[in-house]
C-alpha cells in the first residue's frame, strides 16, 4: 500500500478562484506510433485517443490528453481507492499494449500532482506567469496544453468554462502552489 | 523574443523552445579514414552566418519533438518551419 503523502494539504480560496489537489487519481502516460496501437487502446478502454493537437477525449471513467503526436496522458475522472495502487486500466493496457509490443505504458500517478482550479479568474492567474496565449484555449472545452507557468512545466486541461485541471511534477508542486497563492492574492 | 510555429503544437513563444544548433550536418560515413582536421571540421565548425540559417529546435516545454527552422539571424524572422528528415526549402 502506498502512502499518499501530499505537500498540498489545504484548499485555498480567493475571490473568483479556488484551488485544491485532487488525489489519489490514476495517471498513465502511453506512447505509441502504430495504427494498431490507436485501435488497441480504443478497444481496450472504449475511448478514442485524440489525434488532433492540443485536444482531449473523455469517456465515463477516463480522460485522454494529447501531449505529442505519439504521447498521451490518461487519467481517471474519479478518485481511486486510496488503499490500493493496483489499477485495472494499467493492468489492461499492460496486457494489450505493452506485452504485444504496440507501445509503452508508464504509471505516473505519483509523478504528477493534479491541482483543480475553479473560478472566473483562472486565466488572469495564468497570464501572470505563462508565455502561452490562452485566448483560443479558454473558449474551447477539452483543450489541452503543455506550457510553462512560473518557469515550471505544466499540463493544463480545460474542463469546463470556469474549471481547469493542472498537472505538475510532484517535486515542483509545493513551489508552484505557493506561487499561485501568492499571485492569486494580488489579482 | 519571438514566436515559433511548432509543426505539432502550433504557434508558441520562444521560451518554450530550445535551440539545437545548425541543421543538416551529415556525419561522415567513415570517421576512421578522416584526418584530425577533417574530423574537427565536422565536430566543431559551424557556419554562423548573417542571414538565413537552417537550425534545429526542440519544443522542450511542450511536445518534446525536434524540428527544423529557417531563421534570419539578423532580425529573427522565421522563414520556414519543417519537420525532421524533410529537405530544407529552396526559396
Amino acid at each position: 500500500m502506498l502512502n499518499y503523502a501530499s505537500v498540498i494539504n489545504e484548499e485555498k480560496s480567493y475571490s473568483g478562484l479556488q484551488m485544491r489537489e485532487i488525489k489519489p487519481v490514476m495517471k498513465l502516460i502511453i506512447r505509441g506510433k502504430k495504427r494498431e496501437f490507436l485501435s488497441a487502446i480504443g478497444k481496450s478502454l472504449n475511448l478514442l485517443l485524440p489525434t488532433e493537437a492540443n485536444t482531449s477525449s473523455k469517456s465515463e471513467k477516463l480522460s485522454a490528453l494529447w501531449l505529442s503526436p505519439d504521447e498521451w496522458m490518461i487519467y481517471s475522472n474519479e478518485i481511486s481507492n486510496p488503499d490500493n495502487n493496483d489499477y485495472d486500466t494499467e493492468n489492461l493496457l499492460n496486457k494489450n499494449i505493452y506485452k504485444t509490443n504496440l507501445g509503452a505504458v508508464t504509471n505516473v500517478t505519483d509523478q504528477f500532482v493534479l491541482i483543480n482550479i475553479k473560478g472566473d479568474k483562472i486565466f488572469d492567474l495564468f497570464e501572470t506567469g505563462s508565455p502561452f496565449n490562452f485566448n483560443v484555449f479558454r473558449a474551447k472545452k477539452g483543450s489541452v496544453t503543455q506550457t510553462i507557468l512560473a518557469k515550471i512545466d505544466v499540463i493544463i486541461h480545460n474542463q469546463n468554462k470556469n474549471e481547469v485541471n493542472l498537472f505538475v511534477r510532484r517535486s515542483f508542486s509545493q513551489h508552484l502552489f505557493s506561487w499561485m497563492n501568492d499571485s492569486a492574492s494580488r489579482l | 523574443m519571438f514566436l515559433i510555429n511548432c509543426p505539432y503544437c502550433g504557434e508558441r513563444e520562444q521560451s518554450e523552445f530550445k535551440a539545437g544548433g545548425e541543421a543538416h550536418i551529415v556525419r561522415p560515413k567513415q570517421p576512421t579514414e578522416l584526418s584530425d582536421d577533417q574530423w574537427a571540421e565536422y565536430l566543431f565548425m559551424r557556419k554562423n552566418i548573417k542571414g538565413i540559417q537552417f537550425e534545429r529546435w526542440i519544443h522542450i516545454h511542450g511536445c518534446r519533438k525536434w524540428f527544423n527552422v529557417a531563421r534570419d539571424t539578423s532580425n529573427d524572422v522565421i522563414k520556414a518551419v519543417y519537420k525532421m528528415g524533410e529537405k530544407p526549402p529552396t526559396n
